[in-house]
């Protein structure tokens, strides 16, 4: 993660290099690349941590259609916005409900932050430097016959895409969070998503733990069998490891429909489904979160 | 200022190169353009050219289904296997966690129509359990990796099959290059939404090109060859439930 976080410095000090002091700047560095040289790690331990998080969720309890539709229509309000403090006020907002209220671990929503972070600093770089003839930036690095500079108006907009991207990260986390896959799947059900879709997210979201009890167990064979001892030889082995996952898979698949065809499936597929009630308070949260967006996506520039 | 010489300019590129190749960012997973990354027009545009494949994904499973019932029960484990796939860490040079796309590896197996329908749930999927990828940016995700990537790599493993070329060498030429295929196409959309100052879309294409090389391009040979591997131990001990899906009777 020291990359990361040496990635992360150079950013930061291109996007406000000629903004603020020095002094500050080397601090902001410093603070964000110490940060996340501590706090994101790549956690693998975890089958989709997201899906236990959102069963454990306080919000969980919120009827799934209001979150997803106001979700949805907070992110395009995000995107559509012209302006840092859109973005940055959602992530506030966000980080408001989830963490204190939502009753998630800061240390979890923090490393899921940080998990789109590699992205978001790679373009972040594509952004910030442009090549041109002439030294017209803030920055300038001789290469070649020309420079690569950062000039102030590739700064601010760089800026506008990190906070919007970091406002939109925050609307979905809030969905992804509190909201298990079978109740978002419903919503989307009610959308009048074709059937076929629809059951077929069911049951691949159903396959999915299956498979991966299916993979532990090869990959813990394998292992014991030295059968990842270098290079060569993993490759091989993930190579096989695959493919007789896809083998038994299928076989497992074969004897599922047979159990399902005894039970009379004729091709359709309904879940139980708990209702949730929409309190008048979750209506005027949502109504309100959402004109207040809007307003000032529409106004400020 | 000094001249450079020829010989000092290539030391120079070299190293820059092996300085990219070393120092790449840990964790390399297919680029999926984040959550809040596209401006609205942006997104609903991607979106609309995906339609059409969608469409066509559906109406051709239908049919499938209505043929032969069991084929939604293999669809749907072909898309638990395939989001299983993009979420597990493969072994690579360089010591970071690379994932497949299991891109190529779809379209060989289970052509692109149904690519396509099975690629927007794992997208979505991936977005909503892995946070990568996004909602909004869901359109552009699903041309990129579920539509032009297995379009080309199919296109490349039929014309490789017809050009008589080893097996072999054509599932990988069509896993490698639906890769970088993808890869393109995602560098174009991000050169589309945010063009250079100075060179217009061209130029800031070959920035988001440039910057993304060092993950992708290991991560495209690795698939080609993990593919390469997938499909012939498949083919080895898994023929009966291949030839439900169809794929033993295209290839031979």
């Amino acid at each position: 993660m020291i990359i990361t976080a040496i990635l992360a410095m150079l950013v930061i000090w291109c996007l406000f290099y000629g903004g603020i002091t020095n002094t500050i700047l080397i601090c902001l560095c410093l603070i964000t690349g110490g940060f996340l040289a501590i706090v994101s790690r790549h956690k693998h331990e975890g089958f989709l941590v997201i899906d236990i998080i959102a069963q454990k969720s306080h919000l969980n309890k919120v009827n799934p259609s209001i979150k997803f539709w106001t979700v949805l229509i907070l992110l395009f309000l995000c995107v559509g916005s012209k302006s840092v403090i859109v973005g940055l006020i959602l992530a506030v907002v966000m980080f408001i409900l989830m963490v204190p209220y939502g009753g998630l671990d800061l240390h979890d929503y923090l490393s899921l932050l940080s998990v789109p972070v590699s992205f978001l600093l790679i373009s972040a770089l594509a952004l910030l430097f442009n090549y041109g003839e002439v030294a017209s930036g803030v920055i300038n690095l001789p290469v070649f016959q020309g420079y690569l500079f950062v000039s102030q108006s590739s700064q601010l907009r760089t800026g506008l895409v990190l906070s919007k991207a970091l406002g939109a990260l925050s609307c979905l986390y809030l969905l992804s969070l509190s909201t298990p896959m079978s109740e978002i799947i419903s919503v989307l059900r009610k959308a009048h998503i074709p059937d076929v879709v629809i059951e077929l997210m069911y049951l691949i979201y159903r396959y999915t733990f299956v498979l991966f009890e299916m993979y532990r167990s090869m990959k813990d064979a394998a292992k014991s069998r030295l059968g990842f001892v270098n290079f060569s030889i993993s490759v091989k082995t993930t190579g096989k490891i695959y493919s007789n996952l896809l083998a038994r898979s299928y076989q497992k698949a074969m004897n599922n429909f047979d159990a399902m065809e005894s039970r009379c499936y004729t091709g359709e597929i309904r879940f139980l489904e708990h209702e949730k009630k929409i309190s008048l308070m979750q209506y005027i949260a949502a109504v309100s979160l959402v004109v207040i967006i809007s307003g000032l996506t529409f106004t400020l520039h | 200022m000094f001249k450079w010489t020829k010989m000092e300019k290539r030391m120079m590129t070299l190293s820059v190169m092996i300085a990219a190749l070393l120092a790449t960012s840990q964790t390399a997973y297919a680029m999926h353009i984040m959550e809040g990354y596209l401006s609205a027009a942006h997104c609903i545009a991607w979106g609309a050219i995906s339609i059409p494949f969608l469409v066509a994904g559906v109406i051709s499973i239908r049919h499938t289904v209505q043929k032969q019932r069991r084929a939604l029960i293999l669809l749907a484990m072909s898309g638990a296997y395939i989001f299983v796939l993009s979420s597990l860490k493969i072994p690579s040079v360089t010591g970071s966690c690379s994932h497949m796309t299991g891109t190529g590896l779809s379209a060989i197996i289970f052509g692109p129509l149904a690519t396509s329908v099975l690629g927007i749930i794992v997208l979505l999927f991936q977005a909503i359990l892995l946070a990568h990828g996004g909602l909004t940016t869901l359109g552009a995700n699903t041309f990129s990796m579920a539509i032009a990537g297995p379009i080309i790599a199919i296109l490349l493993y039929k014309g490789g099959m017809k050009l008589k070329l080893n097996r072999k060498v054509c599932i990988f030429i069509a896993a490698a290059l639906g890769d970088l295929f993808t890869y393109c196409v995602t560098s174009m959309q991000l050169a589309i939404a945010y063009p250079s100052e100075a060179g217009g879309v061209a130029a800031s294409a070959l920035k988001f090109l440039a910057v993304f090389a060092p993950t992708q391009l290991p991560l495209a040979i690795i698939e080609g060859i993990l593919t390469v591997i997938i499909v012939m131990g498949m083919e080895s001990f898994a023929a009966p439930e291949l030839k439900e899906v169809g794929f033993i009777k295209e290839g031979n």
